[in-house]
């Protein structure tokens, strides 16, 4: 069943041009990143004396700031992926149709929340060739890519379990969307004011709570049990709550 | 008669506003009831109760003898809903979007029961087309196709035919009238020929509160109070003193073309008529008319309806 819902909802993103476009926008703008990144590492070696050029390391400022970058990207993309999966069934009251039917409530969740993640997982692949460009430059470290790409795809989880929660508590796509951009903004504020506070156990919860800590950490492949807890409970726990939610409107 | 459906007492409250107040009917098999009421009754509140989607704040629904609730997907497959407004997806093509229903209802052959359903609502030649793109007619017919399609022994139509062109409400009503041979049928509508036509049995709720329950023609004869009758006289002539037949009073009066026109209603139920007519030839009137007026449904509507407002 889940199966059937999630290619009804793979098929109406491809159905329409918008997937298209983030994917194309996505490609584009990582595409100007990658680029940008590469220029000013080469035009920062070439700057320095021979002997001094391993002091610029190519995976702390290509590989490393170009997945933080997409992790920026997720801030506007994801929201518009997310912000019409409930929202759009709201306003032309169509939900209707799954309490009808013998479909339970976390089915729709879950399956929303796969489908969301395979456009993500569309988006991510086109920026598949960047490590073609990797490997010419001699950088063939497998585990750093993989360790990277699992980073951003688990931060994509939690947004999307906050986009789709946000879609799930409002009628309008709009509203929706910027619910989630601030709710994504206020999960890295969080990790800012650990920082700022001097108040070491407030410092260690901010920093635990916010998403920012856990995905530096997959990024550099250190990513530990904590991480993994914090990502399911993240996702269980925004599920959660976008099941509650459709429950409540339904009462 | 069997009683698939049966509402006991059931209440919707919402905060600060009583949207259905102990509402009591039961749904015999295999008719076709009626579900009457002014807009913002609760008619639509008590369908979406009875289909499950909404729950009830107190009293119980049964149907099939299960009771029902949105926790109930035991019943999901036995009933059938076409809302006010059809859970449409604009953006999919028809034939794909009655497969994904038939499929969420576990349908085994989809493909087989869409096209047969396709078939009979006419909806073949709109097959791949978008529904966004389709008129309000066929969107309707897609509306109900999809309470169809898997085949529910129960149906819950609110209005299907509002808003139609006259043609496509015939092909409805008629394609309704066929889908009682098997199934039962809880149908609202705001056209009381309509219901006159197809219900055996209704029910009229206003503001939240059943007013009235049960067979047409019973509820015809509880409505009729004392002996209606129209009389046409000559024009120009006055009506006589018609005393000697009881209590009466004069409802209307209207001269047309060819006869002056009375609606008198007799206190007392016993046929006059006979005597009635003997009497007035007797004073040399002439007699065009004299029949038993019926209330018509509309009648009793607004009686329900107005009066008790």
């Amino acid at each position: 069943m889940i199966f059937t819902l999630w290619k009804k909802e793979v098929d109406a993103y491809f159905s329409s041009p918008l997937a298209f476009v983030l994917i194309g926008l996505f490609s584009l703008i990582s595409g100007i990143i990658f680029f940008n990144l590469l220029v000013t590492y080469t035009d920062g070696i070439q700057a320095l004396p021979p002997n001094y050029t391993e002091q610029i390391s190519f995976v702390e400022e290509v590989v490393l700031k170009f997945f933080a970058n997409v992790n920026f990207l997720f801030l506007v993309f994801i929201p518009l992926i997310t912000m019409k999966l409930f929202s759009e069934e709201i306003r032309q009251e169509t939900l209707d149709l799954y309490w009808l039917s013998p479909i339970k409530e976390w089915e729709l969740v879950l399956s929303k929340t796969l489908a969301a993640f395979t456009l993500v997982l569309s988006m991510l692949l086109i920026t598949g060739v960047f490590p073609l460009v990797i490997w010419g430059v001699g950088i063939r470290d497998f585990h750093l890519l993989g360790t990277s790409y699992l980073a951003v795809s688990l931060n994509a989880c939690a947004y999307i379990a906050l986009g789709l929660f946000c879609s799930s508590i409002s009628g309008n796509q709009i509203i929706a969307a910027l619910l989630s951009v601030l709710g994504i903004m206020f999960l890295w504020m969080i990790t800012w004011g650990g920082h700022l506070n001097s108040n070491y156990v407030v410092s260690e919860i901010f920093t635990y709570i916010g998403i920012t800590s856990h995905f530096e950490r997959s990024l550099r492949g250190i990513l530990g049990t904590q991480d993994i807890i914090y990502y399911f409970s993240f996702v269980s726990i925004f599920s959660f709550l976008t099941v509650k939610s459709l429950g409540r409107r339904n009462w | 008669m069997d009683k698939i459906l049966v509402v006991d007492r059931v209440c919707k409250e919402y905060p600060g506003r009583v949207a259905v107040s102990e509402a009591s009917f039961a749904v015999a098999k295999g008719s076709i009831h009626g579900f009457l009421g002014p807009n913002g009754a609760g008619k639509s509140t008590t369908m979406k109760m009875i289909a499950g989607i909404l729950p009830t704040s107190a009293g119980e629904i049964k149907l099939f003898g299960q009771t029902v609730s949105p926790e109930n997907r035991e019943l999901k497959n036995q009933l059938g809903l076409l809302p006010e407004n059809a859970p449409l997806y604009p953006d999919m093509k028809v034939e794909t979007y009655l497969q994904y229903v038939a499929k969420l209802h576990g349908v085994s052959k989809a493909k087989d029961q869409v096209n047969k359903v396709m078939e009979e609502l006419h909806l073949t030649e709109v097959r791949a087309r978008l529904i966004g793109n389709l008129s309000k007619g066929f969107k309707q017919r897609v509306g109900l196709a999809q309470a169809i399609v898997y085949d529910a022994p129960f149906l819950i139509l609110d209005e299907p035919t509002n808003g139609l062109d006259p043609q496509t409400v015939f092909e409805l009503r008629d394609f309704i009238k066929k889908l009682s041979i098997d199934k039962t049928i809880l149908f609202s509508s705001h056209v009381l020929s309509e219901v006159e036509q197809l219900c055996n049995d209704i029910t009229i709720i206003h503001k939240g509160k059943i007013r009235a329950s049960g067979n047409l023609q019973d509820i015809h004869r509880k409505f009729r109070q004392g002996l209606v009758i129209k009389i046409g006289l000559g024009l120009g002539e006055k009506l006589p003193d018609l005393g000697s037949f009881g209590k009466f009073e004069v409802t209307h009066h209207s001269s047309l073309s060819m006869e002056e026109q009375f609606i008198l209603n007799f206190e007392s139920e016993s046929d006059i008529r006979s005597d009635l007519g003997r009497f007035i030839l007797d004073r040399g009137l002439k007699l065009m008319t004299l029949h038993v007026e019926s209330p018509e449904l509309e009648d009793i509507f607004l009686h329900m309806t107005e009066t008790k407002k």
